[in-house]
């Protein structure tokens, strides 16, 4: 029982830090109708940093803060980069996006290595009903629950959320009504970019993050982000809590090996069977 | 046939000449480079039909490397003749994505994207820990290339069987571009609407160009197995599948010598770079950060200001020397560097 | 209030709009009928600011809301959010964005507000698409295409609705439209378009009977009144 607990809420954790992730892909989409192949970028680049400016002696709290805030930038760079000039279609955009991942590596490696890196922020376990739980699991938990009720609120409740929801749904109107498309585009990059620095600082330390970690932690956010479309935000949360829980019960029972590949099968399986909703559809929400 | 055309088929002639010579004066790394220069562009002209035709991106292009290269290498290793096991890379490459490809090729843009990616994640994965072919150290020894006793047994052989194989790439690409079905195949890239209503079996196509360009691919993973003789999950890392679209990207979508060229390009640099990165008094990482930064300015300097890619900008600008400068007649329009696709979100108007 | 001067506007090498000039007055309600393909909603894109134009003028006195082609809800958003974007440019106090006003005008919208607006039926979203034109408080509104796909009893009512606004807020109307009937007999004063240029303008009552816009438009075959396309938003 003990260790069904244990796989519970370590998989709860592991799918809420897949959901922030998640949240940088649909904050992005939703708004631009791109995907940001960089998005496990931005978690890197935070967690990274993070990492050093602790090493460094910043205490905790700043360090964590001033990574998330360099995610952000970069976010704001990726996205002038990948739709600042007009025309470019939303697929070149998601391949350049891709090569602004591959340039990550380069900058990444010259300021901190190529070995993976990981720092403490909450150490220690709990013990609940008799299950060991990691202390950080909780924060993690924590953090995304609040930042999920806060998407949902800015999203759903504010007009500058519900005017970057506008330039997704339809472009052309949100200009006629003067919405200016491209700084609300820039302004979800930077969202994005905020969203994955969090989800870097908490993840770093349970799971060590190197420059090339980005593509395993992109897949599984955009596993968790296509739940909801790529546009809902609670759906997103939901999908990563589903396969954050699937991955940790699958490693827990049967094989840390099969990990992956049931994080991965599923994407498959629900892509696959979102498709198949909508043959008469002519195309997914751009 | 205008002179525009006839230069193109002289330009083409010579460079395919130049490189049945040039292993008789290349050294023997110079030699290695040529054969991965050769795979490398056998499999981006798979990935530049994808793009430029069925308007799809495939991240995990070097999924269907790998399998070529395993099914090679299996076949080898077990005693099978080798031509067998260098005719068979291709056909369960592209068999296997045909059988992949009934359920992903119905996705759109970004989702076929990723779902390639994680198709390329799983097998690797799985690869990784079936014993049967080795696992993640991978498949050893497996023997070289040749009928009865005959071997390949030099680097410049393989040279030349990349050159032939590479030929029969671009003949296959060619006939596909300039068939019925390829005109087709163009219309599907611009608008898939369009073209399902104007008839073209849409689904089908895309299915076929998957599958070829896996062929391609699979084609290239065999001959790169009896080269190296040695092959592991890490010899196709998911990088490898974006340097393909780097160098379809980069050469051309959709045009038979663009792939060509941007394998050309992109290896050669890479290879100065990393040549420069391991003089002494450089930094132990600065010939990974070199060929990153390549590959990632590259890409998006190109589709950035040269979206069509290097080598239709470049023929644009012959074009124009050699016509002064009258603008290009209405149906040359090569594709651009990414299907523009139906999904911009901006309304028909 | 808007007066186009020899306005050119070019889609790459295709010209749309070719040396067009037209003029309105304050609490003038104008037509501008043409077949599809004319140029009428490039003209107001182009007044709307979202087109430039390649050559010409556009002297502008207040403020001109548009009421797209197609209605181009935010489907995803409700009713009362379309709305409030509608006031984006106008202001973005708690007031500016308060949809009272509009229901003032259209009370049809204010049982509507909550409902997501890309499952609210063609002529719904007509009257949210023009409600959200006048969150703009505009001196100048331009529908385009009023008519198209609803039925001949919705569009009476919009219709109504219309002149309503234009005879009781003093509000500036162009009415862009395929359906050359039905802007007739609302407007007084109309031009035809035809291929990016105008080929003809004066007072409604002649140009019906001028035999050349009688035989393009009232030869039988007027589209839109009884339209069957459905009147969805864009795809969602």
């Amino acid at each position: 029982m003990s260790a069904f607990l244990t796989y519970l809420i370590t998989g709860l954790a592991l799918g809420c830090s897949f959901a922030l992730v998640a949240s940088g892909f649909v904050a992005i989409h939703r708004v631009t109708g791109v995907v940001n192949f960089a998005q496990g970028t931005f978690a890197v680049v935070a967690g990274l940093m993070a990492g050093s400016l602790l090493g460094r002696g910043l205490p905790h709290g700043l360090a964590e803060i001033l990574a998330i805030l360099l995610a952000g930038a970069v976010g704001l760079v990726v996205g002038v980069i990948a739709i600042g000039k007009r025309g470019t279609p939303p697929l070149a955009s998601l391949v350049i996006t891709l090569g602004l991942g591959i340039l990550a590596y380069a900058v990444e490696i010259i300021i901190w290595g190529d070995q993976p890196i990981s720092f403490q922020m909450v150490p220690g376990s709990v013990d609940i009903a008799g299950a060991p739980i990691l202390r950080q699991y909780l924060v993690v938990i924590a953090v995304a629950l609040v930042t999920f009720a806060g998407l949902g609120l800015f999203f759903g409740r504010s007009y500058l959320g519900k005017a970057l929801t506008a330039c997704a749904s339809n472009p052309y109107a949100a200009r006629l009504a003067g919405i200016n498309v491209m700084r609300m585009g820039l302004l979800a990059f930077a969202l994005g970019g905020l969203l994955g620095g969090l989800a870097g600082v908490l993840v770093t330390p349970l799971q060590p993050v190197a420059f090339d970690s980005d593509v395993a932690l992109a897949t599984n956010g955009f596993a968790a982000a296509i739940f909801g479309g790529l546009n809902r935000p609670g759906l997103a949360l939901v999908g990563g809590l589903v396969l954050g829980v699937a991955e940790a019960f699958v490693a827990g029972y049967l094989s840390g090996s099969y990990q992956t590949e049931v994080a991965l099968a599923l994407m498959l399986a629900i892509m696959i069977w979102r498709a198949s909703r909508r043959v008469s559809v002519a195309e997914e929400p751009a | 046939m205008n002179a525009p055309r006839m230069v193109g088929f002289v330009l083409g002639g010579l460079v395919a000449v130049a490189a049945l010579l040039a292993p008789l004066v290349l050294s023997g790394s110079q030699l290695t480079i040529y054969v991965l220069l050769g795979t490398a562009a056998m499999v981006t002209v798979g990935v530049s039909l994808l793009m430029g035709y069925a308007g799809q991106v495939s991240l995990g292009q070097a999924a269907f490397y790998a399998i070529g290269g395993y099914t090679a290498g299996l076949m080898g290793v077990h005693g099978l003749p080798t031509v067998a096991g260098l005719v068979c890379a291709p056909l369960v490459a592209g068999l296997l994505a045909a059988l992949v490809g009934i359920p992903i090729m119905r996705l759109r843009g970004h989702y076929l994207a990723f779902a390639t990616l994680a198709f390329q994640l799983i097998l690797l994965s799985v690869v990784g820990q079936l014993e049967v072919l080795g696992g993640d150290i991978g498949l050893q020894g497996i023997p070289r290339l040749g009928i009865g006793s005959a071997q390949l047994s030099n680097t410049q052989s393989y040279a030349w069987l990349t050159w032939a194989a590479t030929a029969l790439v671009l003949l296959i690409a060619r006939n596909v571009i300039t068939s019925r079905a390829g005109r087709g195949l163009r219309a599907l890239a611009t608008s898939e609407i369009a073209a399902e209503s104007s008839g073209v079996p849409v689904a089908r196509y895309k299915l076929a160009v998957f599958a070829l360009s896996a062929a391609f691919a699979g084609l290239a993973g065999g001959i790169y197995a009896f080269f190296l003789g040695y092959i592991a999950p890490g010899s196709f890392p998911v990088l490898l599948s974006f340097e393909f679209v780097v160098m379809a990207v980069v050469g051309g979508l959709g045009t038979i010598w663009g792939p060509v060229v941007g394998a050309a390009v992109i290896t050669v640099l890479v290879q100065v770079l990393n040549s420069l990165g391991t003089e002494p008094g450089m930094p132990p990482y600065a010939s990974s950060v070199f060929s990153y930064a390549v590959y990632a300015l590259l890409l998006v300097l190109t589709l950035l200001f040269l979206p069509r890619g290097l080598l239709p900008t470049a023929t644009e600008w012959v074009r124009r020397a050699l016509r002064g400068r009258e603008p290009p007649a209405a149906g040359d329009r090569p594709a651009a560097a990414v299907p523009t696709g139906d999904a911009s979100g901006s309304p028909a108007r | 209030m808007l007066e186009v001067t020899d306005l050119v506007v070019r889609y790459g090498r295709a010209t749309a709009l070719d040396g067009v000039s037209l003029e309105l007055a304050p609490g003038e309600m104008v037509a501008l009928v043409g077949p599809n393909g004319a140029g009428k909603s490039t003209l107001v894109d182009t007044l709307s600011g979202i087109v430039a134009p390649a050559a010409g003028r556009v002297v502008l006195r207040g403020r001109l809301a548009q009421v797209p082609e197609g209605r181009q809800l935010f489907a995803e958003l409700s009713v009362a959010d379309n709305l409030a974007l509608g006031a984006w440019r106008s202001g973005r106090g708690r007031a500016g964005r308060d949809p009272a006003r509009v229901f003032e005008v259209l009370p049809d919208l204010r049982p509507l507000a909550g409902r997501l607006a890309g499952t609210l039926s063609g002529g719904e979203q007509q009257m949210v698409a023009v409600g959200r034109a006048l969150m703009a408080d505009p001196d100048i509104l331009a529908v385009d295409e009023l008519s198209l796909g609803l039925a001949p009893r919705v569009v009476a009512d919009l219709a109504r609705h219309l002149r309503e606004l234009n005879a009781e807020r003093d509000t500036t109307v162009l009415l862009i439209e395929q359906n050359a009937r039905l802007a007739f007999d609302l407007c007084r004063r109309a031009y035809v378009l035809e291929s990016g240029r105008i080929t003809a303008s004066g007072p409604c009552v002649q140009l019906a009977e001028s035999p050349q816009v009688a035989r393009a438009y009232f030869g039988g075959t007027t589209e839109g009144a009884g339209d069957p396309v459905p009147g969805g938003a864009r795809d969602p």
